[in-house]
């Protein structure tokens, strides 16, 4: 697939999702409209439509109801979080699940390879939420070791500048070890089967019969080829974390953009729903545009069919 | 050959567990009414400590832990099953028809693209957002979403399967279509169906206790993953003891048939594809 059906293809799954944002609360029973916010005056449809898309366009999103506010503002506020949330999240889970994987092929059928295989199997197997609410109780309340709740200390006077940072690193350990934690099974296990498989090459074999070291050829010539397959697999994880913000932020009360859902949720706010959905949808079609460039460019025969 | 199959699964250790862990909830979900102390909507003293009448304790509103417990793995077992067998079932079918079918294969194929593209589960969550919570809309939302891979994995191997010497030589003898794919190609697929099957479902469960957890299950049905909504709402689950009972049993049964899924999956697969290996 060339360049340009990509993009149309983009293009028309951005269309698709704006028009189903428009059309879903049109389509439901009247409940959830009349007390929404979204405008049920006497313009037809299609004008509705335009209007809609018009508005978009100039990032007016509508009228939050539960926090009175215009639901742009509000996703302003909390999209800086999010992004600080999932941009330390994504690093991690990136470097440690290549770093595990390429150890445990290294190591295979060795104890440190079940050892890595169990555990982490066994972390993707706990809900985001449930895994953070675990990390709540024990390392939160039980030990006190860790802030309970939000991304900052409220009322408080920081002496430096310093203090702030620290202070928001510390209530971002907890959120991002959750959605480390959850998601690094995928890139794991891609990685060490990847590195099997390249590890099996003959030149891997000829490279160890001229007498490189063992680090040496995991390093330039196993993990180079290895890591091919995972930039795909990064994007699809990097959607799966976006995703697991909506659960991690809520159970921390992280303010970002997925406890805005949680929020929304709870008090009938539709507007507000709509302008999150809005935000994670097309952070995740970004991210996935961006994995499918890179690899067209990286892989050259993806670019000659 | 299937009882051969059959027989190498059962000595794949990590499937036996997982199938174990599943017959065990199913068991639990089938026998639901035989097995609970109490009707799970029955209220009693609320927010009771766990005692001899009430083994894990009561609820926000007085509702006998355990019994939701139980009654819990019914609703979420049937929400993830059925919602996955519809759509191992759409995507069966219309990976087989396009396929098999020429004709229909661009068409199918570019629904099936957009479908993988489109950010399924923040989708999912505002259409169930919009709908009343109810245990069939969250069957419907799923099955509805979660087709697409299933079909494309379907396709590719019906592509190959397709041009096989013996289904060509089927054909010269004056077999029709139906009867090739009857014969020839269902079964054939058949392995690759029930590892979609298992994979799906694991997804499902998933994201149905998420959805619930956010407060978009069905409040008549609670499933596990509404009893830890419920849990997370009560404002002192975390201070008190009350997350031993409440929330750390409904978080576990979740954690435990995700991990039998993934135990069974790895074991299909490692039979259908004998190179994944994982532990030699």
């Amino acid at each position: 697939m060339n360049i340009i059906t990509k993009v149309v293809s983009y293009v028309l799954i951005i269309f698709i999702i704006l028009s189903l944002n428009f059309f879903l609360p049109r389509m439901m029973p009247a409940g959830p409209l009349s007390d929404s916010g979204i405008t049920s005056s006497n313009e037809s449809v299609l004008e509705e439509y335009i209007n809609y898309m018009v508005n978009l366009v100039h990032g007016e999103l509508g009228w939050s109801t539960s926090r009175n506010a215009p639901v742009w503002d509000v996703l302003k506020e909390s999209l800086k979080w999010t992004v600080l949330l999932v941009g330390t999240s994504t690093a991690i889970y990136v470097i440690a699940g290549i770093l595990t994987g390429a150890v445990s092929a290294w190591k295979k059928g060795k104890k440190s390879d079940a050892g890595l295989l169990v555990l982490l199997i066994s972390l993707a197997s706990f809900p985001p939420f449930f895994l953070g609410m675990l990390f709540i109780v024990f390392l939160a309340w039980r030990l006190d070791i860790f802030p309970r709740f939000g991304a900052q200390t409220l009322f408080i006077d920081y002496s430096t500048p310093f203090g702030v940072v620290l202070d928001i690193l510390h209530h971002l350990i907890l959120p991002a070890a959750t959605l480390t934690l959850t998601s690094i099974g995928v890139i794991y296990l891609l990685t060490r089967n990847s590195m099997l498989n390249v590890l099996g090459e003959d030149y891997i074999l000829a490279a160890r019969a001229k007498g490189l070291s063992e680090w040496y050829i995991m390093r330039k010539h196993a993990l180079k080829n290895a890591l091919l397959p995972i930039i795909t697999m990064v994007a699809l994880v990097a959607g799966f974390v976006i995703t697991g913000t909506i659960f991690v932020e809520t159970v921390f009360a992280y303010p970002g953009v997925g406890v805005l859902v949680y929020e929304a949720v709870q008090a009938h706010d539709y507007p507000l729903l709509q302008g999150a959905f809005l935000i994670i949808a097309l952070a995740i079609l970004a991210v996935n545009f961006i994995a499918d460039m890179v690899y067209v460019h990286l892989d050259p025969r993806v670019r000659e069919e | 050959m299937k009882i051969a199959f059959l027989k190498k699964y059962l000595t794949n250790q990590l499937g036996l567990i997982g199938l174990g862990i599943l017959i065990f909830f199913v068991v639990t979900a089938v026998f639901a009414p035989y097995i609970a102390p109490y009707d799970p909507d029955q209220r009693y003293k609320s927010t009771d400590h766990p005692n001899s009448a009430h083994l894990l304790g009561t609820n926000h509103v007085g509702q006998d832990i355990l019994s939701e417990l139980i009654y819990g793995t019914r609703v979420s077992l049937f929400i993830t099953l059925f919602a996955s067998f519809v759509s191992a079932f759409i995507g069966t079918s219309l990976g087989v028809i396009a396929g098999y079918f020429g004709r229909t294969d661009f068409f199918i194929m570019r629904i099936v693209d957009l479908f993988l593209t489109i950010p399924r589960l923040p989708l999912i969550i505002i259409i169930a957002a919009f709908m009343r919570p109810s245990v069939w809309n969250l069957v419907f939302v799923f099955a509805l979403f979660e087709w697409s891979i299933t079909a494309r994995i379907i396709r590719s191997e019906v592509l190959t399967l397709k041009n096989r010497p013996y289904v060509d030589a089927t054909r010269m003898f004056g077999a029709g279509d139906f009867y090739i794919l009857g014969r020839h190609i269902l079964p054939n697929v058949v392995p690759l169906v029930v590892v979609q099957l298992v994979l799906v479902s694991r997804y499902i469960i998933l994201a149905e206790s998420g959805l619930s957890f956010i407060g978009l299950g069905d409040p008549t049905a609670k499933s596990w993953g509404m009893i830890l909504h419920d849990a997370f709402e009560y404002p002192t689950i975390f201070i008190s003891d009350a997350w031993m009972w409440w929330m750390l049993p409904a978080g576990m049964c979740i954690v435990l048939t995700i991990l039998s899924l993934t135990f069974i999956g790895y074991a299909l697969e490692e039979l259908v594809n004998p190179r994944l290996k994982l532990l030699t």
